[in-house]
């Protein structure tokens, strides 16, 4: 920890940090463009100049700089006194604003920035009301650079983030920088379009409304929206995400800052991968088979008339018969709450775990990096919570199941009764699976999509996407980390966590905060989350 | 059509198009590598010598340097187009490049380019269709000394006048103009003009990329 002064004020900072970044995480709102905490430092938008006190040069007597200094490119050092409050300094920043706004249309109306945009926030805190520009504003094309990407380089500020990003993090070198001077524009080689897994992050971190996602494009004003913190279930990585919603529909997937796991950024497959909750074939509503006859129970009844068929079948087969596959898209808690009911009506019962899909191979970016150069990965494995699973049957002990041994085991008839939970956004039933589904003689079915399960089941339950829930995740490296529900499940599904919280015995409402105290005894492992701080608002 | 935006997934390289680098051409910029630390460092001399080998830079040959390279073609395309001294259009036979600075411009630089542009009847930028002419104006090409100026490809004609531009341009060893001083500038001292017999050898030499390289 070292100890620095800005504006008079003794702040402690990291170590290792430069003065900008330690200034913005003790609260000072230093504007800045080209500065991004992952990226290297180009020190080229010339806002966040400071003052700094130096020693002069003949007598060595600590004064203040005649110039002023980058601080995004200046080391924070033990005892270095800056400062931001002067006037020398808000000139600078007046100036630069001018600068940036010299050639930027006035297109905020239909800006999708707009509302989160540096460049809004920035003329409206350190810039002037008006602009000395006389002449023609320079207007730069719109370009379609992308699959999912467009650039309207009228409005870019060339703070080249996007160029560093693809350079230094993803690796692939799409973005350049065309011509100079006032010129200057972002482009890519016709041809060789921006395309890579890691290509939603410019938009991100583009300061201004330069870099658009097509699949939100014109949607929804930002200002509307409203944010989830949540965890992406994408893949085995638990990204820190944050869910951008309004009318209970998801508009789009943002990274959120999580040193432990994602740093700022998210691949492009969680981050587009949320449409199936929107699916109109969802299964919204409980339901019971009895023979040919169908019917929609009342949530109310559901927990007693599912207690009444277990314990029914436990009487007349006996609890070894029965089984429970929890699916590595459950979260923690809930999977805990299916289990103690599973083991309450039948201590004998056994519980495995669902299949977890994989594909292809593990991707690190940039490709060939290894060690610390590695800036971002995507797991193979596709399902956010099989360690959690896991390590809860590993704890819960008892007769516990790969997903192999219960496919075997249930191929060979040793489970006559069998609560199966899906939640999986894709396909997962294969041939050998389905198979399964015809052989037991009470069979609960809770999932999102009809299938081979759901259609032969007796009792079916919806269960409900990600940003639905609530609960925990356990990724890949053991980190259990909290995800909130977002928006309300579709008309008729209730949140699976109440009603598993209900079917366990509980009453009362749901809290996943509640079911991970009453979880410390029997798992104490996952009873443990992990969540990364907020970071400021002014922090980009 | 101000929404309109520019397609840039489209190729601009023809698929099974025949390499426009020969073999000679790719082993010169390979001469290259031993003398640097990474082969993206031999970027600037490929380009000048596929400039000097194709008279300019197209897209596909970007994506050839990108390949003997081994970096993406848009590594290329920046330097590229970073450098106005690199063309990515094909340019005449002669580059007329014309200063348009404060100098040139107070001693009667307009007159000069708009003779020139009446001469070759094309504007700036432009190329003549018998593809031997290309104008373009400069900021300063460092002779104020010598305004107004011009660059005849890298020859420096200097105190040009109007009625000089057709001569100039016929030239074809593009060397018969003499450069002498600006009136205004100070007159050489008389023990200069003692020792010089031709007044040629006073006026400096400092801004003729040519007479810099036969100095070496």
């Amino acid at each position: 920890m070292a100890k620095i002064i800005i504006d008079s004020q003794e702040i402690e900072c990291r170590d290792g940090v430069t003065a900008l970044q330690a200034a913005i995480e003790a609260g000072w709102d230093v504007p800045h463009y080209c500065y991004h905490p992952g990226l290297s430092v180009v020190a080229s938008c010339r806002l966040c100049l400071m003052e700094m006190k130096m020693p002069h040069p003949q007598t060595k007597e600590m004064g203040w700089a005649p110039k002023l200094l980058p601080s995004c490119q200046t080391p924070a050092r033990e005892g270095m006194e800056i400062r931001f409050n002067t006037e020398k300094v808000k000139k600078n920043q007046e100036n630069c604003m001018e600068f940036f706004l010299l050639n930027h249309p006035l297109d905020c109306p239909v800006c999708d920035q707009a509302g989160e945009c540096h460049l809004q926030d920035y003329s409206y805190k350190f810039g002037k009301a008006e602009s000395r520009m006389v002449d023609q504003k320079l207007k730069n094309p719109k370009k379609d650079i992308g699959p999912r990407t467009l650039l309207y380089s009228d409005r870019c500020v060339m703070c080249t983030r996007c160029v560093r990003f693809t350079q230094e993090v993803s690796g692939t070198h799409e973005l350049s920088i065309v011509n100079r001077g006032s010129r200057v524009e972002i482009d890519v080689f016709p041809g060789l379009p921006l395309d890579n897994p890691l290509q939603g992050n410019v938009v991100d971190i583009c300061p201004v409304g330069c870099l658009l996602d097509k699949d939100f494009l014109f949607q929804r004003r930002v200002w509307e929206l409203k944010r989830g913190e949540s965890v992406c279930p994408g893949c085995a990585r638990g990204c820190s995400i944050s869910i951008d919603h309004v009318d209970e529909k998801v508009y789009r997937l943002k990274p959120r800052f999580n040193p432990k796991v994602n740093d700022w950024w998210m691949c492009d497959e969680g981050r587009f991968g949320y449409e199936y909750i929107h699916d109109k074939k969802r299964i919204s509503s409980p339901l019971v088979r009895r023979g040919l006859e169908q019917t929609t129970p009342n949530w109310e009844d559901v927990p007693a008339v599912l207690r009444y068929r277990f314990e029914q079948f436990v009487k007349a087969q006996g609890g070894a018969k029965v089984v429970a596959v929890l699916s590595p898209f459950m979260a923690n808690e809930e999977a805990w709450l299916l289990a103690k009911f599973i083991r309450d009506v039948a201590p004998e019962a056994s519980l495995a775990i669902g299949p977890v899909p994989y594909e292809g191979d593990d991707q690190i970016f940039p490709a060939k990096a290894s060690g610390d150069g590695i800036k971002f990965t995507i797991l193979k494995e596709k399902a956010p919570n099989r360690k959690g699973i896991e390590s809860l049957l590993e704890s819960l002990g008892g007769s516990t199941l790969t997903c192999e041994q219960f496919v075997e085991k249930a191929g060979a008839g040793e489970f006559m009764a069998a609560w199966v939970v899906g939640g999986y956004p894709k396909p997962w039933v294969d041939k050998d699976t389905a198979k399964l589904a015809g052989k037991f003689d009470l069979l609960v079915a809770q999932d999102i999509f009809e299938n081979e399960f759901t259609t032969k089941a007796d009792i079916v339950l919806p269960a409900c996407a990600w940003a639905e829930r609530e609960g925990s995740f356990t990724n890949a490296d053991g980190l259990s980390q909290p995800f909130h529900w977002a928006i309300v499940p579709p008309d008729g599904a209730r949140r699976d966590g109440q009603y598993l919280f209900e079917i366990a015995g509980e009453t009362g409402l749901f809290s996943a905060a509640r079911v991970r105290e009453m979880m410390a005894a029997s798992v104490p492992n996952l009873s443990q989350v992990y969540e990364s701080q907020r970071k400021p608002a002014h922090a980009h | 059509m101000s929404w309109k935006a520019i397609d840039r997934n489209q190729p601009v390289i023809e698929k099974d198009a025949a390499p426009v680098l020969s073999e000679a051409v790719r082993e010169k910029i390979r001469s290259f590598f031993p003398r640097y630390e990474t082969k993206r460092a031999v970027l600037l001399p490929a380009l000048h010598i596929v400039q000097n080998t194709l008279g300019y830079i197209s897209w596909q040959a970007m994506a050839e340097i990108a390949e003997i390279l081994e970096i993406h073609p848009a590594d290329v395309m920046n330097t590229t187009s970073f450098y106005t001294h690199f063309w990515t259009h094909p340019k005449g036979e002669k580059v007329v490049t014309v200063c348009r600075s404060i100098s040139c411009e107070a001693m009667g630089g307009a007159k000069m380019l708009d003779t020139i542009k009446k001469e070759l009847g094309i504007d700036e930028h432009g190329t003549t269709k018998d593809g031997r002419y290309s104008l373009v104006t400069e900021e300063c090409l460092a002779g104020c000394d010598h305004a107004p100026c011009l660059l005849i490809n890298e020859k420096m004609h200097k105190c040009v006048k109007a009625e000089d531009i057709p001569t100039l341009l016929a030239d074809v060893d593009n060397n018969k103009l003499s450069m002498p001083r600006s009136d205004l500038f100070d007159p050489p001292s008389e023990k200069q003009a003692a020792s010089a017999t031709m007044q040629d050898s006073v006026v400096g030499t400092t801004s003729d990329v040519s007479e810099m390289r036969e100095a070496e």
